[in-house]
């Protein structure tokens, strides 16, 4: 099956700024996939570039196999909800609908329409007078009703209050339970991702630090406890991420593709949480070695 | 995509629709009882061509409704800058709500194409139903003043209101996508639309086509078809003619009386014939004829208005071509 996005040394640069250098992806199908990372670690040019709005200053990226915004077929295919969702304000929500239909090739014209009706809102409201978490669900619903094959969400529910949060992720999971789209979602908020994301990426300072599903990371990562000691006393195989030293006690965070073998430690597993702030804490230079190996897990 | 831009415009059609429609309602109603009154002045006037004295206070009668018009027509296009140019673009790219309409399936190319499409025409024809209600209306005026080379004249009448629209929708649109700020982008839109109508006026205009030269001698003729002549403050200074030449040429530069050698003659030589008070022009000629005096002076021939006309046009609108085609080249480069 054709990955949803594959990415080759993709880099895009502002003026003297890499704003994302270096990027190589292979994101496979059927996947909810949290793109997280600190703010300006460039989660929205990763996502802009995949969806056509930026073009790639080096490298290559597709999506569903096209290159993005190439024509209307490739828009099509592709959803994306910008950061902070954008509306026509002077448009109403039938409005909205309305373009949707007039623009889209496969617009859903009554789940559109049953989207609006379960939300309770009123189709001759102005966008311009929505709420912050109506305009995202309005934004949500222009960009799910094209029936797109990947949904891209740009920092969707940073700007929403825990309910409107819920029922934003409800409505997300609805969707791809239903037609089974494939979606991105970036958020530096890990809790919200936990919930609702099977595969991560970590980005921080333009780059990937972290690829995976998120079971298989989680299974492979370790926390490891034990008396003060060097990092390279530990058991061949294992590769350190993090470490961290008391007076008596150190402990690891280790990444292992085989069980830790006994000894005389204490190995607890690894939160996603922590496994991504350690790896968005870790600098590039030591991100080095490891960088192929992250990339080998994506394939 | 049609639809789109029609519902993003509704609110700036409205207002341009009730605009024309009450310039339409005024202009039929003044001009109809002036076509009339006009009409009856003619007939009672036994030689039109040389003119009545009726005829003057006609004219007088006329001219704050002319000023309005004529401040409409010329503004139209520079409001059309800065209303509906400006913001076209400008607007959306402040909002962010591109970013929600290029992935309604529409490229950003075909998006821009339709939007351009169908403002330049509206644009054009807002223009041209301007320019058809103005140069109706004043048409009897025009006729008496033989002015029509004058600024605001001509460029408030036949076909180049058309293409002043079209530059200055396509301005405000590339400014609007190059500064990306609406406000900005108007403000921009309005100084350089205004600084090229003065330029261009001023010193292009006079020679889109070649002007020509001729020699008029000061006699009893000559001085019967110009429209005053004197010195100014200084009596001593030297003497002009007020719109030498045929009447209807548009005269572009005059030399000040100068006498067969070639040397200006001071109003204090010809006194004599300037102060009598009971000498009319062609008194004034005949009394001057003896001197031997002439005057040089070059002048677009009247039957350059039209050449003029579609020269300014075309060059407009050749501009608007290239502005559109810049907005093309700028948005497939467009950085979110």
């Amino acid at each position: 099956m054709t990955a949803i996005v594959e990415a080759h040394a993709l880099g895009k640069r502002f003026g003297a700024r890499w704003a994302l250098a270096d990027c190589t992806l292979n994101i496979p199908p059927g996947h909810v996939v949290g793109l997280v990372g600190p703010n300006g670690a460039g989660k929205s040019t990763l996502l802009k570039l995949a969806c056509g709005l930026l073009t790639p200053t080096s490298g290559s990226i597709t999506v569903l196999g096209g290159r993005p915004g190439s024509g209307r077929e490739q828009i099509a295919k592709v959803g994306y909800l910008a950061q902070d969702a954008p509306v026509e304000p002077a448009l109403s929500i039938a409005d909205h609908l309305r373009l949707g239909a007039h623009l889209n090739p496969r617009w859903d014209k009554a789940l559109a329409s049953a989207r609006i009706a379960s939300l309770g809102l009123d189709p001759k409201q102005k966008a311009g007078k929505l709420s912050g978490g109506q305009r995202a669900q309005l934004a949500l619903t222009m960009a799910t009703s094209k029936h797109p094959q990947v949904l891209i969400l740009d920092e969707p529910v940073a700007s929403l209050d825990p309910l409107a949060r819920r029922d934003f992720l409800k409505l997300l999971m609805d969707t791809v339970a239903e037609h089974g789209t494939s979606v991105i979602l970036s958020s530096h908020l890990i809790s919200d991702l936990e919930r609702v994301c099977d595969y991560l990426v970590v980005l921080a300072a333009a780059q990937v630090r972290l690829v995976g599903e998120v079971e298989e990371l989680t299974a492979v990562h370790r926390w490891i406890t034990c008396t003060r000691r060097d990092a390279d006393t530990l058991p061949a195989g294992v590769e350190v991420v993090s470490a961290k030293h008391t007076d008596r006690q150190s402990t690891f965070m280790v990444r292992s593709d085989t069980p830790m073998p006994p000894g005389d430690w204490v190995s607890e597993p690894v939160g996603l949480e922590d496994l991504v702030l350690t790896y968005m804490e870790r600098g590039p230079a030591s991100a080095g070695p490891l960088a192929p190996r992250n990339v080998e897990s994506a394939r | 995509m049609i639809w789109l831009t029609w519902r993003q415009f509704r609110f700036q059609a409205t207002v341009t629709l009730t605009i024309l429609a009450a310039a339409t309602i005024y202009v039929m109603t003044t001009g109809l009882r002036m076509h009339h009154a006009y009409a009856a002045d003619i007939a009672a006037c036994p030689h039109p061509e040389i003119g009545c004295r009726f005829f003057l206070s006609f004219q007088g009668s006329y001219n704050a409704e002319q000023r309005l018009l004529e401040m409409l027509v010329f503004a139209a296009p520079a409001l059309i800058g800065i209303f509906w140019g400006a913001p076209l673009i400008a607007a959306e790219l402040e909002r962010g709500s591109h970013r929600m309409l290029w992935n309604q399936s529409v490229t950003p190319t075909r998006w821009l194409a339709v939007k351009l499409a169908i403002l330049a025409l509206a644009a054009l024809l807002t223009a041209a139903v301007l320019s058809l209600l103005l140069t109706w209306w004043a048409s009897p005026l025009d006729q008496r003043s033989n002015d029509r080379f004058a600024a605001m004249t001509f460029g408030t009448r036949g076909v180049t209101p058309l293409g002043y629209a079209a530059f200055a929708f396509a301005l405000g649109t590339v400014l609007g996508l190059l500064i990306r700020r609406t406000l900005p982008a108007m403000a921009v839109t309005l100084a350089v639309f205004i600084a090229l109508q003065i330029v261009f006026a001023a010193v292009l205009r006079p020679n889109l086509l070649p002007s020509t030269a001729a020699t008029m001698p000061i006699n009893a003729t000559t001085m019967s078809q110009v429209q005053g002549i004197g010195t100014g403050p200084d009596p001593s200074g030297p003497v002009q003619i007020f719109r030498p030449g045929k009447a209807d040429a548009w005269i572009l530069s005059a030399t000040n009386l100068e006498n067969s050698s070639g040397h200006e003659i001071s109003g204090n030589q010809v006194s004599t014939c300037l102060n009598n008070q009971s000498l009319d022009l062609t008194g004034i000629g005949d009394c001057l004829a003896p001197y031997n005096l002439h005057i040089d002076y070059t002048y677009q021939p009247a039957d350059n208005y039209w050449p003029l006309q579609w020269l300014e046009t075309g060059f407009y609108l050749a501009l608007a071509a290239l502005l559109g085609g810049a907005c093309f080249w700028r948005i497939r480069r467009h950085r979110d």
